[in-house]
């Protein structure tokens, strides 16, 4: 053990005398700390400011005057998904789908305002978050400071002396493996601090561990990926350049070519082309506007039997409000049979990417972070889900205040005169229907289990780069 | 010369990882337009199918109207961008920016802000174009093939002696880089000249496409050439490369994105919104003239038609969707500035990164770039004008309701 400790120390004080390596990590560092202390920074405003403009939202909502129920359903309501804690290391998809929906009736709407499409565009890499430094500039790091590990002793020809001494390639291994991994510690630091930070703003224990051990094994199997070519390659410089190629194919390569290959594999229509499908079957639904409308008459001679009534202007309750909050119904059906259709498909997709991590660790750690972080596609499709929910509550809510509140004759003489239409309004207590919505991600061991595949990638990864390095490290010769 | 170019390529046809970077540059170059070309022709059928099923659902909504008010309600109009013929080396702002939408005559600040994206992840990891191979994949392959070409020789410790046997050190080290650059230019280019005769690119646009990746690589070929010079190990020299591949690619861009846009914030979309929004549903409540006085400010032509006789008509309805689009009207002006601001600012600071510059130019080029993108939202506004152009002298002047009359409702027609 003593002389695992010894090399893994001279190997330290090698880097520690270059320039190279000291400039490299001093950069690392010090970008590291800028972005952190940037993404910190933009997240909590963010986070305040969205949960600002729900409270703001819900309030002018409970503030509107007297009116038409059928008014409230159309003046429509937000919901906005306030990034989680841990967003302040991987922000990950929320700059691309927008983070507010406009909720109102008869219809699903897109969330909107997404920060990309407002953004200076400086290119691919242009939007720096401290888990893209993890994901992208660290495995670089670690193939600048190890990819002689074992080719300076042979180059130096102390290998020679090292295996005469009795000690042998799998010790030699250990010890490099120890130098690396300390390393790797050092640089988990500024994520752990980051971590301890999201716990403090409410972040789960468990999910703030898992993220900070899912790049602890990302740098890992970048370390023995590192290792193992140093020690079967036998030049500096084409490991370097195997190295390098191997970063070029993992981090910048196969995640964009996945992007390409899972589109292509399964084609997810846009929401207008499934709107413009859905649209013909919506309209043998009737409209919900018009209580006259063909598609209403099974639904009329049900609550007339129901009441026993003969028309409809007997019925005890406003025969509007039963069509608007049945129609609402039978569309959202139909409207949420579509949505989950996108979103499935959509998650099909993200599948098949995740599949890639098979031949990209950057893949899988990228999956793992997004979805330890609660900032993954399937967030973002809880969210969109739940807000439905929320719409859905409101706008029947509403509904039934029309129902039971309204009656049809006033209902029916709104536009008369102005006395006319202030019959057919009712007390604004009405609205105090919409629920409060706050938007939280799901719990840690939700989050986890949902990262099967990727963590399992990983974790193959991370044994079968480890067993790599130590058969190597048997097979050392001179 | 001649014979110095002929002997390094016989000697490149050796070099076993020379070759290898070759082939990955010419694979890449292939899988890079293939699925460019694949996307365009994707999209390019979904906007017809879409531009279909929008003329038959639109049909299908006024069958049956019986007032201008209902019909204008129901009907949803179709606008798209269609890709351009180089859009296939270029994706751009398309996989974030909406290129589809359909819009009628309501407010058009509460339409025009959708965004049909696609998947989310996608927009995020960003697609394998010819754009970012040759901006940023190029570069680190030029690297690759010749960082050390004096230090492999110097640590084989045949440098000096070669240099005394071609005379001068130019005659021996420029025909070896200039095999090698121009090999890696031809194996990149050859499947984009390809692709843009399938995609039936203009000449004009192959030609500055060419020599921006000509450029591109002249300056990595200068950038290695001095950073080569330095008397250093081969790994040092790749190192540094490396380093200032880095910092060029990503630092550069990453910091002054995020310096441009603290110096041009934009103001929050929820507020155009919002503010639109309110702006129309209080108009139910308010006294008719609240809003007619704001409109007719801005369409005084319509003042003889404008009064209101009963408690609901449909053009005080389309007065207060358009007065609504009136009052968001500075914030959204604010928007759209700071968005252009943000690209002109963009485009200054990509001199100092040649990845920015090349992606950034073949977006341009290909017209999937921001300015590209604003000028689309542009054209759904002026149609939406048209629009609105079309059918308030129906509603105001009242004229017996005729389903004929709606065959002449403007088509978008888009402008590339």
């Amino acid at each position: 053990m003593s002389m695992v400790f010894r090399i893994a120390k001279e190997e330290w004080r090698l880097w520690l005398r270059s320039k190279v390596v000291v400039m490299a990590a001093l950069i690392v560092g010090t970008l590291l700390a800028v972005t952190s202390v940037l993404t910190i920074n933009r997240v909590a405003e963010e986070q305040s400011q969205r949960l600002a403009q729900q409270v703001e939202a819900e309030e002018t909502f409970f503030a509107q005057p007297d009116r038409h129920p059928h008014r409230m359903v159309h003046y429509g309501h937000y919901a906005f998904r306030p990034p989680p804690p841990l967003a302040i290391f991987e922000p990950g998809v929320d700059a691309v789908t927008g983070q507010s929906i406009f909720l109102e009736g008869h219809r699903q709407n897109t969330a909107m305002f997404a920060d990309t499409k407002a953004a200076a565009d400086l290119g691919g890499f242009a939007a720096l978050t401290p888990a893209s430094l993890y994901q992208l500039l660290l495995p670089l790091l670690l193939i600048v400071l190890g990819h002689a590990l074992f080719l300076r002793e042979r180059e130096s020809g102390t290998l020679a002396v090292i295996l005469a001494q009795g000690q042998s390639g799998v010790t030699l291994a250990m010890g490099k493996m120890a130098a690396l991994l300390a390393v790797i510690i050092i640089f988990m630091i500024p994520l752990i601090i980051v971590a301890a930070y999201s716990v403090s703003l409410g972040e789960s224990p468990l999910g703030a561990l898992s993220l900070v051990g899912g790049y602890f094994a990302y740098l890992c199997v970048w370390g023995a990926i590192v290792l193992a070519a140093s020690i079967i390659l036998k030049q500096r410089a084409v490991s370097l350049g195997v190295l390098i190629f191997m970063w070029l194919f993992a981090a910048l390569i196969v995640p964009r070519f996945a992007i390409n290959a899972s589109s292509a594999a399964i084609d997810a229509p846009g929401k207008i082309e499934s709107d413009l499908v859905m649209l013909s079957e919506q309209r043998k639904l009737g409209d919900g506007h018009n209580a006259a409308d063909p598609a209403f008459q099974r639904l009329q001679a049900e609550v007339l039997e129901q009441y026993d009534v003969e028309t409809i202007e007997e019925l005890p309750i406003n025969w509007r409000g039963v069509v608007a909050s049945y129609s609402e119904a039978e569309l959202t059906d139909l409207l949420n049979g579509y949505a989950e259709n996108r979103m499935s498909l959509e998650a099909s997709q993200s599948r098949i990417f995740d599949l890639f991590g098979l031949i990209s660790p950057t893949i899988a750690i990228g999956s793992l972070s997004r979805t330890f972080a609660g900032t993954d596609l399937a967030t973002h499709h809880r969210f969109l889900r739940e807000s439905e929910k929320l719409r859905f509550d409101f706008v029947q809510s509403l509904n039934e205040v029309h129902v039971n509140e309204l009656s049809y004759a006033d209902d029916m003489n709104r536009n008369a005169d102005a006395e006319a239409a202030r019959r057919a309004q009712v007390n604004s207590e009405a609205w105090q229907v919409l629920d409060e919505f706050r938007f939280a991600p799901d719990n840690a061991s939700e989050r986890i289990g949902r990262a099967t595949i990727s963590l399992g990638v990983l974790i193959t990864w991370l044994l079968v780069s480890i067993s790599i390095v130590f058969l190597a490290a048997r097979r050392v010769r001179l | 010369m001649v014979g110095n170019l002929v002997r390094e390529a016989r000697f490149l046809a050796k070099d076993g990882g020379a070759l290898f970077w070759l082939g990955l540059a010419f694979l890449l170059s292939i899988v890079a337009v293939s699925f460019g070309v694949a996307e365009v022709r994707d999209q390019q059928e979904t906007i017809a199918e879409l531009v279909k099923e929008d003329a038959a659902d639109r049909a299908n909504a006024l069958k049956g109207q019986e007032d201008w008010g209902g019909a204008a309600y129901y009907a949803f109009h179709l606008t798209h961008a269609p890709p351009s013929d180089f859009a296939f080396a270029a994706m751009g702002q398309r996989d974030s920016s909406p290129w589809k939408h359909r819009v009628r005559m309501l407010a058009l600040e509460g339409q025009i802000h959708e965004a049909d994206t696609r998947n989310a992840d996608f927009g995020l990891v960003g697609r394998f174009d010819f754009a970012f191979l040759a901006a940023s994949v190029a570069p680190l392959l030029l690297i690759l093939l010749l960082y050390d070409l004096r230090a492999a020789e110097r640590s084989a410790r045949r440098h000096d002696l070669l240099i005394a046997t071609a005379g001068s050190p130019i005659q021996l080290w420029f025909p070896r880089a200039l095999v090698r650059v121009v090999a890696l230019l031809l194996l990149l280019l050859i499947p984009l000249w390809g692709a843009s005769l399938v995609a039936g690119t203009s000449l004009d646009i192959v030609l500055k496409a060419t020599a921006i990746l000509i450029g591109a690589l002249l300056i990595w070929w200068l950038i290695v050439e001095l950073v080569s010079r330095v008397n250093a190990s081969p790994s040092v020299l790749l190192t540094s490369l490396i380093g200032l591949w880095l910092a060029l690619a990503i630092i550069v861009p990453a910091l002054s994105k995020a310096v441009i846009e603290v110096r041009q914030p934009l103001p929050n979309g929820g507020e155009i919104l919002l503010l639109q929004r309110e702006t129309v549903n209080d108009a139910w409540d308010l006294p008719k003239e609240a809003t007619m006085t704001p409109f007719l400010e801005e369409h005084p032509e319509w003042s003889a038609y404008a009064t209101l006789e009963e408690a609901f008509e449909w053009k005080w309805y389309y007065a207060f969707q358009q007065v609504g689009d009136q009052v968001a009207a500075p914030l959204v002006n604010q928007y759209r500035s700071a968005r252009l601001a943000r690209d002109r600012e963009a485009g200054l600071i990509s001199f100092l990164s040649p990845t920015s510059f090349v992606e950034r130019s073949f977006e341009k080029l290909a017209g999937t770039d921001a300015a590209s993108m604003i000028a689309y939202e542009d054209a759904v506004r002026d149609f939406h004008r048209q629009l609105r152009d079309f059918h308030y002298p129906l509603l105001f002047r009242d004229q017996p309701f005729d389903l004929n009359t709606l065959k002449d409702l403007p088509v978008y027609a888009p402008t590339s």
